[in-house]
Order: structure tokens, then C-alpha cells, then sequence
């Protein structure tokens, strides 16, 4: 089983104390890698939910240096620390609560304790507990927690908010605070030498009129900067002069207006606020310099600030070319990094800001404009060699290989200037890959403005083993007219695509000339169905049928001589999904608004085998044999019913691997994110027969795995798919109980709709004809009329 | 011929195949990804940068090293899979081992001179329980691969070691001076002795079940194969030549059950592969060569030194017999490009070399601007209009469905028939009243302005009358060639649909053809389509050719009988038909393989005329 493609960006990563290693949350586990050569060394495996925190536990003393110690806090409730150059798992404690933020404060103020049984730590928690559904109690809960201890205590709240908070802290370790809307709380952490039991934190607030969206504090002075929504960088200095450090004031010091204290509102307790506005956009970027001379700021646009602090000059690193979500220096001054929201983390050599080293994973999926929620197929695989085509936010398609966990490179669909912060103006819908992985597909829809400019187009790119990447062969303006490009298949054999359109035909598009330099694609054939929107297209296994849907129905055409060969009678709803299952009569179709079915037609008989009432995500299957796999959303009903909910526990989908004709499905996994997910077979690594999944889902994380090994049998808590039942098992009895149910009056009433197919005698047609005179008497007449009625009713039981 | 000789150049590939570390032997360790294609990191001066507190970076460089072999193993731990225990062994001219930690980028052990005079070989077996390090010193050293410590050490030969190579199943070790021997891994005893090579052996390699050994000399174009558990004293069990020596030996499979595979790689940058079912079979065997194309000569003086080659590949897996996978790195050293191909045995493969990473002279760069145009052009832009000559759907449900519809009606006990047309003959009504109707309208309208623009083509044009050769010739000669090919398409479209008879049309198709043959092949896409109707005529009327000719043969007795016995004049008349479609047909045949020859048209134009004599 392989693993991959995680998020990189999900939290702050952190520097080790000799600056060679580089610690990054991944998912459930803690990545390290090299700094020098950008290769991961080993993973901290241990949580069974998402690391929301990781600490490093700086070096006091420069033969400390070589310490590699450790802690992370995860959504599992958990709070560990470790040792990461071998990688040891030293301690757990368990909080039983999500956390979500979490700081100790004595690591940085009192390097030298290193005895863990006196760390405090601040915490940001979601307490679920008390919290009714719909009730608005406050539900994220900032805590004091006493590592030596093992369950949080409730009265060390210190404040409660909607949602948790994540806390920052200051470098010297004496403040920390959150972020509350238009509002900084700050406390310090108590240093004296008092007893920690008994130290109250002392609070102060600092107020603003737009949002904040990041705060960072000065390593040595008492300076706040906070990044605010429109894009100002306000600073506070000397804050908290009254409240904090002389502790004994009280709260009545609000009463006290200090006009000396130039733009600070509402009688805060700071000496000055400046705002210093040079971002467009939104700040999440905010943290200054190791000696506090610089405060590097980024946003939205993709750009990194460096301020100089007392004089406000500002220096940029420029075209990094997507949002930035954090800014972390190390303890080599000249080596820093820059983590990125596409998913890549950047090691910039300080102070030239060039980027040294890139550490980069799939690029997350581009947010697609509503009309096209659902319908794109933004992910397409190549099953030979196990790479992934995947559509990312910046008009290109990554290909990405997922047997090796690495991006091979990117293929940029049109030329057009990508800006982070820019409106997207252009959508990839679709991309496509040959069975051979020599040729893509892709189709992007430039949006109109105001009703002018709005352009389809289609793409065919050829694959250029080489330098592992795609040019661009041909591109078709307006394939289908104005209409949108519903989706795209390639022949399993031949050269040769179909593109189906909202607009309601198809087109058979073919490679001619044999010489890869000089290829071009035309046009075929064109096919339409009674003007029906086509919305879903399918090879045979043997490339000598096209399954093409025509909203309800499926309409099969031979594709050489574009000849329509028959039609399968109508579903439900309109279809969104056609795929055959391999080399085997059978046809699988899958629709979901508003009314979801997956249903599975026997071409050979031009009948429905069976159906349920699911939502597809996405429909694969074997080229060889006939199973094939379809990746469902798990419904509403099912996770809600209590006994179930166990096993549904954070997972919305579930992969189906069927054979065949038979409705029972052959093993099932229960999955993650399975909205937007995509799943594919993929050829064995020794033995092309024995087939893996991969499935990646909505967040392009993704899994491969050996469907019919007993490996994934073993069940895995954790990550991506898990909880693998075959179908019998208790947990999902329950549910394949009731399919069937759906199955039979599925069956009946596609019976039923069969009806009128039957071609019986109709007598009436006889009686009508001729002379008035002849006409029978009217109660005979309608007698006749509504028997032959009846008889064809009859006749429908075979 | 090649300023960096690939037998100098240092190539490993790592164990799952997704990285390459190549040394040029300047001391620098490229680590190249073979997934992306690019340079992952590079390794120069690693020993002096890990003792920077010792010595002064002055005096070392990165050029003081001389790496002498390498090897890339992964070790294996209990938990982890691959990550983190992926190393690099390196043996220097210094006679240091040492080996680095290639995801961390730092060395991880090193052994000073552990081979006084320098190290010559690594190795490792598959599971990389131990490294076995030989060289000049003649000794053999078997090292802790996870904390270098030195386990053994002892005396393989009284000459330097030159190679040496650990079964994949650990057990046997061959080592190699201008002797091979090999020894038992565990008690160290020598087990047999091969001799026969002159020189010193440069590549050892195992089969996969260490029952063969591979091995060949500096400087010999062949390699030897030796059975490792045969008699004492014996000769080489097979020998495979090759044109050149090879610098590196691959091979996969076992000898009973797969057969053997054999890969190498030679000096020149080919590479050889071999195959056998057994070790008889592989010694016959005919290499199967993969070489890069080769560039045209102005280039390989350009670049002398820096052509392309294949140096480095390895054999991946067996996909049926005869046929193998194998990845190979080819190219410049500069930018290597990286292949998975499949070596089928018996199929020579010229791969195409990139000229990626090669410094072009200003010529050069000129062109290659002009390639960039030429990318450009190459991409096919289709607009609106591109659907035009697409196939139109055919309703052939439509018409099956009408006789079959029409069934139930005449025989409803046809109950077989009814489930099969039930689901179609819903669709025949609604299909065949729109659809076929309007396909139908549009193939009338796109019918009608061809006819026309047929007509307007050839007008000016009187096909009817009967023009000399010459004068026809001139004619076509003063057609304009956007007219002329104009005109073929309108005179090939009347043939095909007899508008007009051959007799008239050939003389100037073929006169078109022959005048303007060079705008004809220029128009190549379309005129593609017109020349394949036309040859797919006159084949199939030089099919009925003998027919015809049989037929005129029998008519022209038969009137000639009625001839003889009435003496009516009609008999000309249906005489003068047969031979114009004799004439016809001859001309197609004319047409098809004698071009250029006039004659064949007088002369028949002269029969016609004895014909009509008659």
C-alpha cells in the first residue's frame, strides 16, 4: 500500500536546532526531511488523527545543538513527544479532547528545564462535550495543561470562544494570545519563580476595526504586528505596559484614555500603533526576524515582504506564485523557508531571499466556479505507469507519479498570467489520458465577463517521454459550438477521443499521420440524439463500441462508421458518469442530481441488471476482467443512524469493487474526502494481471493499494482508506440489507418502464381503417381497444 | 572520440530505480531524479565539509577526490520501508570507503584507507547484510554497512582486486584480478578459480540464482560466462561477443525457469542485450542492440566529446519470454534522460537522442529558433468550422428497425425477435422523423454546390471533343496548379460517379497528374483522400478488365457469326461500344504503371480508328 500526496501546508513546519532537517505535519504523521537535499529522512507515524502542532525543543546551549527532541499535538486528543533523529516516540499524554493549537511557553523561556514533568502548556481545544447540536456554546476552549498531568483540568480555562483558536506565542516565551475577530487577547506566562499551580495569567486586549488574520510578536521588544483582512500591517508597541507587567492594576485602567498613545483605539493598553499598508490583499503572513530588525509579511498575492522595523523600507521576494500561508526562520540565519498554499514549501537562503530548495507535493484542486461543481473529471491516470494528470489552480496539469510519491512536471493548459489573487477567469474542466499514456486531453472554458469573451476550447497533447512532460498538438476553438465540453473518453486501442457537450452532440476526433511530429487531430464524425444534452462518454473495453449518454438514455454507436448502433432505455436521472465494465458486456452508468443511482445495463441484452440508490464520485474498471470499482458517497441516512456511526467516523465515502454482473459488491473500504475524489486501476508492478487501486480524493491525497491482497484486509485506523469489510461482514450488513431492497423495485420499475417498448398487435390500428359505415359499435369498440391494451401488458412477462 | 569516456564515468542507479547517482570523476556526485528528470542534489566535497574543524577548506577541493566505484543499496530496517536507509558507498583513488546518506545529504560512515593504493570495487547483495569492498592491495573487506565498522578482512589475490560482485542471495563472492575466484561469504573459502582472462577484469556480475558468473577484462569485446558450481578446473561455459568492450553487465532471470537475460552496456555507449532460455541458447544468441540514433556528422565535429550515449540501464523485470523491461539513462551526461523501455530480443531499438543540455554554437541557436517556430507551427489550430467533412451519423437502427417492425406486424409469433427490437423500435420512430430527416437534408445541401463547383471547375473545359495529346498537354500545361488540382478533383469526382465516360476523362487526368505532380504532393492531406479514390477506380476496373476483355472477345465472335450469316450494320454499332470500354479500362491500366509514355494513348486512339474501319 502506498500513501502520499499529503498536504505539507497543513500547519507551521519547524526547523531542528542545527538547521539541517526540516519537520513538516503531514496528515497523521510528522515528515523530516534534509534540508540539503530535499529528500525526506523518516516520519514520526504514531497519531491517528491530523498534527495540528509540532514544537521543537530549541537548544539553550550550542552543544545542545544536536538534540532532536520534539513535541506534537493532534486531533487524536493526544499530546507527544519524541525524539526525531531515530525516530522514538518518548511520551504520550492523552487529553481526550481535539487540539488544535498548542504552545509551552517554559521551552523558550526557560531553555534549561528540560525536565518535562514542569512544562506547562497552553492548549487551543474543541470541548464537544457539553456543546448540544445547535446550540451556541462555546465550543473552543484555551486551556493550561500540565504535561505531567494526564487529563486537562477544567478550571484552567482561560477563555472560550466559537471556534478553536490557534495561539501564537511570543519567541522570548513570555506572552502568548489569540486572534478573536477585530481582537488580540494576550496573556503572559507566568516566569516568576512561584509556584505554577497558583499563577494566574494576566490578560489584555488589543482592538482593531477590520478583521485580524495574523499577529506575531517581537522577539525581544513588547512590539505586536497583526495582519488585518484588508491587507494593513498594524504595529503595536509597548504593549501591555500597564496590565501585564505590572500585574497588580485591575481592570478599571480601560476608564484611563492615554492621548498620548498616537492611534491606539479604545484606550488599549499599548504606547503607539502604526499601520504600514502595502499588500492588496488579505495578510497571513506575519512574523519577524530572529533579532527583530525585520518583519516579513505575505499575503494572498504571493509576494514576501521584509519591512525593516524602524524605518519601514520595505524589500520583496516577488512571483512565488501562490498564496502564502507561513514564514519560519531557522537557527542558521541565513536559511529560512516560506510555505506556500499550492502545497509547497520553499527554503529561501537569507538575507538574498533566492529560493534554494523547493519541497512540493500535489498541488491542491482548483476551486471550480458552481456550474461546473460535480461534473468536471479534474484527475486522470495513466495505468501503466502510475502516473496521475491532475488539474491544479494555476491553469496547468500536474503530472504527478503516485507510485513514487514525487511531481514529474507541469504542464501549463493556456497561456495566461496566473495571479494568486487574481479572479479565476479560466477553468480546466476536464482532462483525459489515452490507455497508452501518450496522449491528453483537456478542455478549459475561458468564463465570459459580462456575457462577452466566454470560449471553450479542447486541447490534445502528446507526450514527450524525454522531458516527461505533454506539448500541445492540436486545439480545437468551440468543439461543440458555445456549448461546454461535458466530458472526454480515448479508444482503448486507436487514436482516436470523443468529446460529448451540454449542447447536445457528440464528436469523434482522430489522430492522423502517423509521424508523432506532424500529428494533428480532426474531426470524425459528429452524433447527436435527439438534441439531447450528452453528458457522459465510454469506450467498450475493445474500442468497437461508444457508449454515449444522452441525459437519460445511453445511446451505443459504432464509432468507426458512426453508426447508432441501439439505445439503452432511461434512467432516473440524467446520467453524469459511463464506463464499461472491461472487456464484459456490461455497462455501468452513474447519475446524482437530483436523484442519485448507480446502475449497471447488460448491453447484450439492452436490459438493467440492477441498480442502487447511490451517489458515484467516480466509476473505474479492470481492462481485462470484468470487475470494476465505483467510489461512493456514503448517504446522510446511513451515517446518521447511530449504530453506524462508529464506522463511519469522519468517513464520507466509500469504494465498491464489484464484478461483473453481481450486484453484491466483492470488498468495500470506507474513505475520507471522498467528494471530488477519483478513482482508478492501475497495472501491477511485476504482474500486469494483479491490479491495485488508487484512489485520490478530494484533497489530492492520495492511496494505491492491492484490492485483493490480504494486506489491506488488515485494518488500518488510520489515513485514508480503512475499515475494510467484505461485504457480509457485521458493519455493513446493515447497510446491504437494505440496497437490495432498492435493487428489486429498481428492477420492477425499470420492468415496468420497459412496457412500452413492447411492439404488440395493436388491433385498433385495424379496426379505425375504413368506411364509417363499417365501424363497429362503440362499446365493442372500446372494449376491443382496451383489451389489446391489456394484452400488451401481458405480454411483457416473458 | 569521446572526451568523457563513459568507462570514467561512475553510475548507480538506487534500489527502487528513482534516482540515479552519476560521478564524472571530478569528484562531484550528480543525483539525478529519474522521475522528474532533473537534478535532485549534488554531492562535491563531502568528506571536507563534514571535517571542516580539521582541516582547512583551502587546501581540499572537491577535485582531490577521486571516486573509483560506487554503489547504491538501501538498508533494511524493521519498520521503515525505504526512507532514510538508502545510502551511497563510495570507494576512493585514496583508498578511503565511505558512504553517504543520500536523503539526508551527510556522510554517514567513512574508513580511511581501508585499501592502501585505492579501492576498486564495491559490492553488496540484494539484501545488503554486509558491503565487500577490493583493492589495489589485493585485499578483500567486509564491512558493517550501517556503522562501517570493518568485519573481515583478507587476502583474495596477490594482484590488485579489479572487480567484484556478491550473489543476490549473499552467500557467494567473485572476485576478480586477471583471475576470477570465487569464495564462500561465510567461512571465506575459495571455491573455484576461473582463468582465462588476460587482463584485468573489469565487470563482474551474478545471475539472479548465482549459478552463473559474468564477467569481462579491460579491452575484451566479449563476455565470459562461468558456471559457479561446476568441476574444478573448467573453460567458460558460453561467451557472448559484442562489438565493442562493455564497461557494465546486467542480468536477470534464472537459467530454469525464465531463461537467461544479459545486458551491457559497451564503451561506446551501446547497449547489448541478450537472451536464452538456457546458457547454451544465450551462447548462440545474437545480441540486441539499443544504441541512440546517430546525429548527422556536422554535429558529432561540434560537439566532439559530448555525443550521446547510453550509460547507464538496468534490467527491470521479465514481461514474457524473449522480452524485458529495462531502464536506461541515455543522452548527454550533462542531461541524461531516462527511459523505461521493453527490449524485445531479436528487435534492434535506435532511441532518439535529445540534444537537450547541449551548449549550441550561434548557428545552432538559429536554428533551433527556427524549431521553436516550427513547435508552434506543428500545433494544429481547428476552429468553428472543423466539424465540416465529419461523418454524419448513419440511422442503420433506423432501417433495421423498419424491417423489423414491419415483423411484428406480419408475424407476431417471432417472440425472439420482440425483446431485441422493443427497446430499438421506440427509439426508430423518434429518431428516423428528425434526425434522418435532417441528415438528409444536409447531405442534398452539401451534394449540390459540389456538383456545381465541379461544373464551374472544369469549366472551359470540352471534355467531349477529342484533343491530339500535344494540344491537351499545352492545355494542362497553362492551367494555373490551384485550377489544375481543381480540376482533378471535378474530373475524378465525374469518373467515380460516370458522369462523363473514361475515354474522356483519362487523357486528362493523367496529364494533370504528370504536369502537376509537384503541387498535387504538396496538397498532400487532401489530395490523399482524391488519390486513393482514384487508385481504388482503377483498380477496381483493371479487375473487370479481363472480364471485359473476355466478353468483347466473345461479342465480337458472336457478331461476327451474325455478321457473316445477316450482314447488318448494327453489328459496328454495339463493336464500337465494347471496345470503348475496352479502351477505357486499358487506359486505367496505362494510367496505374506506365507513366510518361504518350504512345499507349495514339496507339489506342489508332485502334479505335481501325475499329471504326472495320
Amino acid at each position: 500500500m502506498i500513501r502520499g500526496g499529503s498536504s505539507y501546508v497543513a500547519s507551521a513546519p519547524s526547523f531542528s536546532n542545527d538547521a539541517k532537517k526540516l519537520l513538516v505535519c503531514t496528515g497523521n504523521t510528522v515528515s523530516v526531511f534534509s534540508v540539503a537535499t530535499g529528500l525526506k529522512i523518516t516520519s514520526l507515524e504514531g497519531h491517528t488523527a491530523p498534527v495540528t502542532t509540532l514544537i521543537v525543543v530549541p537548544a539553550s546551549t550550542a552543544a545542545q545543538k544536536i538534540l532532536c527532541y520534539c513535541w506534537t499535538a493532534s486531533l487524536d486528543g493526544t499530546i507527544r513527544h519524541w525524539d526525531f533523529s531515530g525516530p522514538e516516540l518518548l511520551k504520550t499524554i492523552d487529553a481526550h479532547v481535539p487540539i488544535y493549537s498548542m504552545v509551552i511557553p517554559s521551552l523558550l523561556s526557560e531553555p534549561h528545564l528540560t525536565d518535562s514533568t514542569k512544562l506547562v502548556a497552553y492548549v487551543s481545544v474543541e470541548d464537544a462535550s457539553l456543546v448540544k447540536e445547535g446550540s451556541k456554546e462555546l465550543r473552543g476552549h484555551i486551556r493550561r495543561f500540565n504535561l505531567a498531568k494526564e487529563r486537562l483540568p477544567r478550571g484552567d480555562t482561560l477563555k472560550e470562544t466559537e471556534e478553536p483558536k490557534s495561539i501564537v506565542i511570543s519567541p522570548s516565551g513570555e506572552f502568548f494570545g489569540i486572534l478573536h475577530k477585530c481582537k488580540i487577547h494576550v496573556w503572559d506566562t507566568v516566569t516568576s519563580g512561584g509556584s505554577i499551580r497558583n499563577a494566574v495569567s494576566k490578560k489584555m486586549t488589543l482592538h482593531h476595526t477590520k478583521v485580524i488574520n495574523a499577529f506575531a510578536f517581537h522577539p525581544t521588544e513588547r512590539i505586536i504586528a497583526a495582519g488585518d483582512v484588508t491587507g494593513r500591517v498594524l504595529i503595536w508597541r509597548g504593549f501591555g505596559n500597564r496590565k501585564l507587567a505590572l500585574g497588580s492594576q485591575k481592570k478599571n485602567v480601560r476608564s484611563v484614555v492615554d492621548l498620548d498613545n498616537p492611534g491606539v483605539r479604545d484606550g488599549d493598553d499599548a504606547e503607539s500603533s502604526t499601520t504600514w499598508h502595502w499588500h492588496s490583499a488579505e495578510v497571513n503572513v506575519l512574523n519577524f526576524s530572529s533579532d527583530g530588525e525585520y518583519l516579513y509579511t505575505g499575503g494572498r498575492e504571493g509576494v514576501l515582504v521584509v519591512w525593516k522595523l524602524d524605518t519601514g523600507k520595505k524589500k520583496f521576494l516577488p512571483r512565488i506564485g501562490s498564496p502564502l500561508l507561513y514564514f519560519m526562520w531557522s537557527p542558521d540565519p541565513t536559511l529560512s523557508s516560506v510555505v506556500c498554499a499550492d502545497n509547497q514549501i520553499h527554503l529561501l537562503k537569507m538575507p538574498s531571499m533566492e529560493i534554494l530548495r523547493t519541497i512540493s507535493g500535489i498541488k491542491p484542486p482548483p476551486s471550480l466556479p458552481k456550474m461546473y461543481e460535480g461534473l468536471a473529471s479534474t484527475v486522470a491516470f495513466d495505468r501503466s505507469s502510475g502516473v496521475a494528470a491532475l488539474c491544479t489552480e494555476n491553469y496547468c496539469v500536474q503530472l504527478y507519479n503516485l507510485l513514487n510519491d514525487r511531481g514529474i512536471s507541469e504542464v501549463q493548459v493556456c497561456e495566461r498570467n496566473h495571479q494568486p489573487g487574481d479572479e479565476i477567469t479560466v477553468v480546466v474542466t476536464a482532462v483525459a489520458l489515452s490507455l497508452d499514456g501518450s496522449v491528453m486531453s483537456t478542455t478549459e472554458v475561458k468564463l465570459a465577463e459580462d456575457g462577452i469573451g466566454g470560449l471553450v476550447s479542447l486541447k490534445f497533447w502528446v507526450s514527450e517521454p524525454d522531458n516527461k512532460t505533454f506539448t500541445l498538438s492540436t486545439i480545437v476553438y468551440e468543439p461543440h459550438k458555445d456549448a461546454g465540453v461535458s466530458a472526454i473518453a480515448f479508444h482503448p486501442t486507436r487514436s482516436m477521443a470523443v468529446s460529448t457537450s451540454f449542447g447536445g452532440d457528440f464528436k469523434i476526433w482522430v489522430c492522423n499521420g502517423s509521424d508523432k511530429d506532424s500529428s494533428s487531430w480532426t474531426c470524425h464524425a459528429v452524433g447527436s440524439y435527439k438534441k439531447k444534452p450528452m453528458t457522459a462518454a465510454a469506450f467498450s473495453g475493445d474500442g468497437t463500441v461508444l457508449a454515449v449518454a444522452a441525459e437519460k438514455v445511453i445511446t451505443l454507436w459504432n464509432p468507426g462508421k458512426n453508426i447508432l448502433l441501439s439505445v439503452l432505455g432511461a434512467t432516473l436521472t440524467p446520467i453524469t458518469k459511463l464506463c464499461f465494465a472491461g472487456k464484459s458486456e456490461f455497462l455501468v452508468a452513474a447519475s446524482h442530481v437530483p436523484k442519485p443511482q448507480l446502475s449497471v445495463w447488460n448491453t447484450s441484452k439492452l436490459s438493467l441488471s440492477w441498480s442502487y440508490e447511490l451517489r458515484i464520485e467516480a466509476v473505474t474498471s479492470a481492462v481485462d476482467s470484468s470487475a470494476f470499482a465505483v467510489l461512493a458517497l456514503i448517504p446522510e441516512t446511513f451515517k446518521k443512524s447511530k449504530s453506524k456511526k462508529n464506522i463511519f467516523s469522519g468517513r464520507d465515502g466509500a469504494i465498491l469493487l464489484f464484478n461483473g454482473s453481481d450486484p453484491k459488491p466483492v470488498s468495500i473500504w470506507t474513505v475520507i474526502k471522498g467528494e471530488g475524489g477519483s478513482i482508478s486501476f492501475l497495472e501491477g508492478e511485476d504482474d500486469k494481471s494483479q491490479l491495485r487501486l488508487a484512489y485520490v480524493n478530494g484533497s489530492h491525497e492520495y492511496v494505491v493499494f492491492h484490492p485483493n491482497s490480504d494486506e489491506t484486509h488488515e485494518r488500518c485506523a488510520e489515513g485514508l482508506t480503512g475499515d475494510e469489510e467484505t461485504a457480509g461482514d457485521f458493519g455493513y450488513t446493515s447497510l446491504y440489507g437494505k440496497l437490495p431492497d432498492y435493487d428489486k423495485k429498481r428492477l420492477e420499475c425499470v420492468e415496468s418502464l420497459a412496457t412500452p417498448f413492447v411492439s404488440s398487435e395493436r388491433p385498433w390500428e385495424t379496426i379505425f381503417s375504413g368506411s364509417t359505415l363499417n365501424f363497429p359499435p362503440l362499446q365493442k369498440l372500446c372494449g376491443e381497444f382496451f383489451e389489446s391494451l391489456m394484452e400488451k401488458r401481458t405480454a411483457v412477462v416473458e | 572520440m569521446n572526451l568523457v569516456n563513459i568507462k570514467d564515468v561512475l553510475t548507480s542507479f538506487s534500489p527502487a530505480l528513482d534516482y540515479l547517482a552519476l560521478s564524472t570523476g571530478d569528484g562531484r556526485i550528480k543525483i539525478w531524479d529519474t522521475v522528474k528528470g532533473q537534478v535532485q542534489t549534488e554531492f562535491a566535497d563531502i568528506a571536507s565539509a563534514e571535517e571542516t574543524n580539521i582541516y582547512t577548506n583551502g587546501g581540499k577541493g572537491h577535485l582531490s577526490v577521486d571516486y573509483t566505484c560506487m554503489k547504491w543499496l538501501s538498508l533494511e530496517r524493521k519498520k521503515k520501508r525505504k526512507l532514510g536507509t538508502s545510502i551511497l558507498v563510495l570507494g576512493t583513488g585514496g583508498g578511503d570507503v565511505l558512504a553517504l546518506d543520500v536523503a539526508s545529504g551527510q556522510l554517514k560512515w567513512r574508513i580511511s584507507d581501508c585499501h592502501p593504493g585505492g579501492v576498486n570495487a564495491v559490492s553488496s547483495s540484494t539484501k545488503a547484510s554486509c558491503i565487500y569492498s577490493g583493492g589495489a592491495d589485493g585485499m578483500v573487506c567486509e564491512i558493517d554497512p550501517n556503522s562501517g565498522n570493518l568485519i573481515r578482512k583478507f587476502k583474495a589475490s596477490t594482484k590488485a582486486v579489479s572487480s567484484l560482485s556478491v550473489s543476490p542471495d549473499g552467500k557467494i563472492l567473485a572476485t576478480a584480478s586477471a583471475q576470477l575466484k570465487t569464495f564462500n561469504c561465510s567461512d571465506l573459502k575459495k571455491i573455484h578459480k576461473f582463468t582465462g582472462h588476460p587482463g584485468g577484469v573489469r565487470c563482474v556480475a551474478f545471475t539472479e540464482d548465482g549459478k552463473y558468473v559474468l564477467s569481462s577484462a579491460v579491452g575484451e569485446r566479449y563476455i565470459a560466462v562461468w558456471k559457479t558450481d561446476g568441476a574444478k578446473k573448467q573453460s567458460a561455459s558460453c561467451v557472448l561477443a559484442l562489438e565493442h568492450p562493455p564497461v557494465f553487465v546486467d542480468s536477470w532471470g534464472e537459467t530454469d525457469k525464465m531463461g537467461l537475460y544479459v545486458l551491457a552496456i559497451s564503451e561506446v555507449g551501446v547497449c547489448y542485450f541478450w537472451y536464452g532460455s538456457n546458457v547454451e541458447e544465450l551462447g548462440n544468441a545474437k545480441p540486441t542492440k539499443v544504441s541512440l540514433a546517430t546525429e548527422d556528422s556536422s554535429l558529432k565535429q561540434q560537439h566532439k566529446g559530448s555525443l550521446p550515449v547510453i550509460f547507464a540501464a538496468k534490467l527491470q523485470g521479465v514481461l514474457k519470454p524473449g522480452s524485458a523491461n529495462a531502464f536506461i539513462a541515455s543522452g548527454l551526461l550533462v542531461k541524461p534522460s531516462f527511459q523505461k523501455m521493453l527490449l524485445q530480443f531479436g528487435n534492434d531499438l535506435v532511441l532518439n537522442a535529445s540534444k537537450n543540455g547541449v551548449l549550441l554554437p550561434i548557428t545552432q541557436s538559429v536554428s533551433k529558433s527556427k524549431k521553436g517556430q516550427g513547435v508552434q507551427n506543428k500545433v494544429t489550430t481547428l476552429d468553428r468550422a472543423h466539424a465540416e467533412d465529419a461523418l454524419l451519423p448513419i440511422a442503420r437502427v433506423a432501417d433495421l428497425q423498419e424491417k423489423k417492425s414491419v415483423q411484428p406486424h406480419s408475424s407476431d409469433k417471432d417472440t425472439d425477435m420482440i425483446e431485441q427490437s422493443q427497446a430499438v423500435s421506440d427509439y426508430v420512430e423518434t429518431f428516423s422523423m428528425e434526425d434522418k430527416l435532417r441528415s438528409l437534408g444536409i447531405l442534398k445541401g452539401t451534394n449540390e454546390p459540389s456538383n456545381l463547383s465541379y461544373a464551374s471547375a472544369i469549366d472551359g473545359i470540352d471534355l467531349e471533343a477529342y484533343l491530339p495529346p500535344k494540344k491537351l498537354k499545352s492545355a494542362v500545361l497553362s492551367m494555373e496548379p490551384s485550377t489544375a488540382f481543381k480540376t482533378l478533383e471535378a474530373l475524378a469526382s465525374m469518373w467515380q460517379t460516370r458522369g462523363c465516360g473514361g475515354r474522356y476523362l483519362l487523357p486528362w487526368i493523367y496529364s494533370i497528374m504528370v504536369t502537376h505532380s509537384h503541387y498535387i504532393m504538396s496538397r498532400e492531406p487532401k489530395n490523399h483522400q482524391l488519390l486513393s479514390i482514384l487508385h481504388k477506380i482503377t483498380k477496381s476496373r483493371t479487375i473487370a478488365l479481363q472480364q471485359l476483355l473476355q466478353l468483347s472477345g466473345r461479342l465480337q465472335l458472336v457478331t461476327a457469326q451474325i455478321n457473316k450469316a445477316v450482314g447488318n450494320e448494327t453489328q459496328t454499332r454495339v463493336h464500337e461500344q465494347e471496345i470503348d470500354d475496352e479502351s477505357e479500362d486499358e487506359e486505367e491500366d496505362v494510367e496505374e504503371h506506365f507513366y510518361g509514355e504518350n504512345d499507349n494513348e495514339s496507339e489506342l486512339s489508332s485502334d479505335e480508328g481501325e475499329d471504326k474501319g472495320k
